[in-house]
């Protein structure tokens, strides 16, 4: 049972389960792998977007806070935690 | 040992504390913000080990690897493998990692150390680990990287002289061996990072994070913009509402000074271009003096406590329509100081259309050598009273305006442009959200400090240049009896050339006048106008004593004074500006288009408001 990142619900901890890398430029990939996000972690998406747009999306992975936007995290694949 | 001063650089990831840590190293002049991209130039000091000995230091810029994703990355990797043109390799490296963030870190750490080049690594920010309820065992985590690790506290001092001692042993016992071939696979790179780390957290209590809670509305789609909106609406209102006693009294003083020069010195030569020159053309800059330090304040209290990466979340759904990311928001916000160090932010931008644009786009955030040339306008037209009995006041409400006019048309020139000369695909916006921290009173008074002397430089130096140079144009040829001294002068005749081609928006000749000085820096436009009204007033003490924005209401009509503030809001009268674009983009091309362009804007903004005025019977 898995959903796409940019669509599950806020505050609630998911695991990724796989990330679509040829969805983004080397460099968006290469940055989420510096972020930590990589199959297997566990995430929280906490944040997303304002009254102008869905985007971007903040999510905790360990003890950090990061943003990205919808695109990318359409392209990770997650499964409850 | 050779004899040379040892090189030391200070490298980790954005937000690890490294400006910090450098400041206090060094005690160097310099900004220290929470957001990460703030590091973009070189930074070098001085410091000593315990036994006197010096060494150099620099501050690279955050970065997450050795792989860079933007030009100020590129520099740090450039730097650490000694390909920098002009900068040795750097003998020592202290890598910063921020102790709450470990795991994370520890990447970046552990490619460093298999460059194999003497390594201490510093363990900042442990107090803060410690309100996250983190206890960590440096040790441990020593033996495990097989580098000495010093627990720090860049902003309490602690832990600095360990720290020192550390690297001075490391240099000392270094052992010269290959480096490890081949970069390192990212996964496994992690996991062993993870390891590490999970084997050097002695106990983690999970704290309940009041910042979370603060996220939550700081970030919530409607409260957080409506926070956003409020925040920056307090802070235009502050600049008028609490910079006005101080800047009354500066104003007194210069009145003093000139009213002291005329009574005890006989005129001559030098007495008039003291007092209608240099006080009256300075003076009327350095009033403002208040308002941009209050503007400064909010700006660094804003990127002190973390803020304003929430305020680039916020922003990046708005700016990714038309084109840019959130990313941009930090540049731009900065260009409302000063455009120079904003352009100069755009360097952490990844995307180079998206670089482009913000750059292009940033001299239309309203900067701080605008305040002047708004200040005095609204202060003589627009009345001081509130707005529907409410507390809002009406001059900084047109002040405000006036902001919003700036930032509605970068955003249409930025979907103009990212749709024609800058076509790309869509940028991306990834980035870290700091920590909330508490704004140091000492970092926030540096900065400020170091904004007052740089305008005070400047107007001691361009300003005051400029407005010699005017005066000396204003007062000669000597216009016979009867004619109007500034008229009749060399500059006088210039604006009447230029005046024929500003006519048509409601441009007078005393606009036309402060013009040509104010392609140096905008806000000569207000002490080229002072200068002139001091000559014009001559020795008549009544005419001297009302102020320029009195004068100017005598002379100005409501479309005028509206229709000139409409110029400042797009014109690019900066010298300083155009510079720093035609640095940052390698060539006069994007330069002269940027010039071109806000020309063009500010011309037809400010005809379409004057016509409107002249139609509404302002005229």
């Amino acid at each position: 049972m898995t959903a796409l990142l940019d669509r599950t619900p806020l505050g609630v901890m998911v695991r990724i389960a796989r990330i679509d890398w040829t969805a983004m430029s080397d460099d968006e990939g290469r940055r989420l792998r510096e972020f930590g996000l990589m199959e297997g972690c566990e995430v929280t998406p906490l944040h997303r977007g304002s009254i102008f747009s869905r985007d971007p999306l903040a999510l905790t992975v360990g003890r950090m806070k990061v943003i990205i936007r919808a695109r990318q995290a359409a392209a990770i694949e997650v499964e409850p935690a | 040992m050779t004899a040379a001063i040892p090189s030391i650089a200070l490298v980790g990831n954005p937000n690890a504390g490294k400006s910090s840590l450098f400041n206090a190293l060094t005690g160097a002049r310099q900004k220290i913000a929470n957001y990460p991209g703030v590091t973009v130039e070189r930074k070098a000091g001085h410091a000593s080990f315990a036994d006197g000995r010096p060494l150099s230091l620099i501050d690279l810029p955050g970065t997450y690897s050795l792989t860079p994703a933007s030009l100020d990355e590129a520099v740090t990797r450039d730097v650490i493998l000694g390909r920098q043109a002009g900068e040795a390799r750097p003998d020592a490296l202290i890598v910063v990692l921020d102790a709450a963030n470990l795991d994370n870190h520890l990447c970046f750490a552990l490619e460093l150390l298999a460059l194999n080049v003497p390594t201490v690594i510093a363990l900042n920010m442990v107090d803060l680990a410690t309100r996250d309820g983190l206890t960590l065992d440096a040790e441990r985590l020593s033996r495990d990287l097989g580098v000495p690790v010093v627990p720090t506290v860049a902003v309490r001092r602690r832990g600095l002289a360990e720290l020192l001692a550390a690297v001075d042993g490391a240099i000392r016992t270094h052992q010269p061996r290959d480096a490890v071939a081949g970069p390192l696979n990212d996964s496994s790179l992690h996991q062993r990072a993870r390891a590490i780390a999970r084997a050097a957290i002695v106990s983690e209590t999970p704290v309940r994070r009041w910042t979370q809670r603060v996220d939550n509305v700081v970030l919530h789609p409607l409260f957080g913009m409506i926070i956003l909106l409020a925040l920056m609406f307090v802070m235009f209102q502050a600049v008028y509402a609490w910079a006005a006693p101080p800047a009354d009294a500066l104003e007194g003083l210069v009145g003093t000074m000139q009213a002291w020069i005329v009574d005890h010195i006989p005129q001559n030569f030098l007495r008039d271009l003291v007092v209608e020159g240099l006080l009256a053309g300075v003076g009327a800059v350095v009033v403002f003096l208040p308002q941009i330090l209050i503007l400064f304040l909010f700006i660094l209290l804003l990127e002190a406590s973390g803020y304003m990466a929430r305020a680039a979340f916020l922003m990046d759904g708005l700016m990714g329509k038309v084109g840019l990311s959130g990313r941009g928001f930090i540049p731009l916000l900065s260009s409302f100081a000063c455009a120079v160090p904003g352009i100069m932010a755009t360097r952490a931008i990844p995307d180079e259309k998206d670089r482009l644009t913000t750059i292009l786009i940033a001299p239309l955030m309203t900067c701080s050598a605008r305040l002047p040339v708004y200040a005095l306008i609204i202060a003589a037209f627009i009345p001081n009273r509130g707005v529907g009995g409410t507390g809002i006041g009406l001059q900084g409400l047109v002040l405000f305006g006036l902001y919003i006019a700036g930032i509605v048309g970068a955003l249409i020139v930025a979907f103009a442009l990212r749709r024609t000369v800058a076509k790309g695909t869509g940028a991306g916006f990834m980035m870290e959200m700091p920590r909330y921290q508490m704004p140091r009173l000492r970092d926030i008074a540096l900065g400020l400090w170091q904004r007052a002397w740089i305008f005070l430089r400047r107007a001691g130096t361009i300003i005051a240049l400029t407005t010699i140079v005017l005066w000396l144009l204003l007062t000669f040829p000597k216009a016979p009896d009867g004619q109007s001294q500034v008229e009749y002068s060399v500059a006088g005749r210039i604006a009447s050339g230029l005046e024929v081609a500003v006519a048509p928006i409601g441009f007078n000749h005393d606009i036309a006048l402060a013009l040509i000085p104010a392609m140096a820096a905008r806000e000569v436009a207000v002490s080229a106008m002072a200068t002139a009204n001091a000559i014009d007033a001559g020795d008549d003490e009544e005419a001297m004593a009302a102020t320029l924005g009195e004068r100017l209401q005598g002379k100005w009509s409501l479309a005028t004074a509206l229709a000139f503030l409409a110029w400042f809001v797009f014109a690019p009268q900066c010298i300083s500006t155009i510079a720093i674009t035609r640095r940052e983009t390698n060539g006069w091309k994007w330069p002269l288009f940027m010039v071109g362009y806000l020309f063009a804007l500010a011309y037809v903004a400010a005809g379409i408001t004057y016509w409107t005025a002249v139609a509404f019977g302002l005229g």
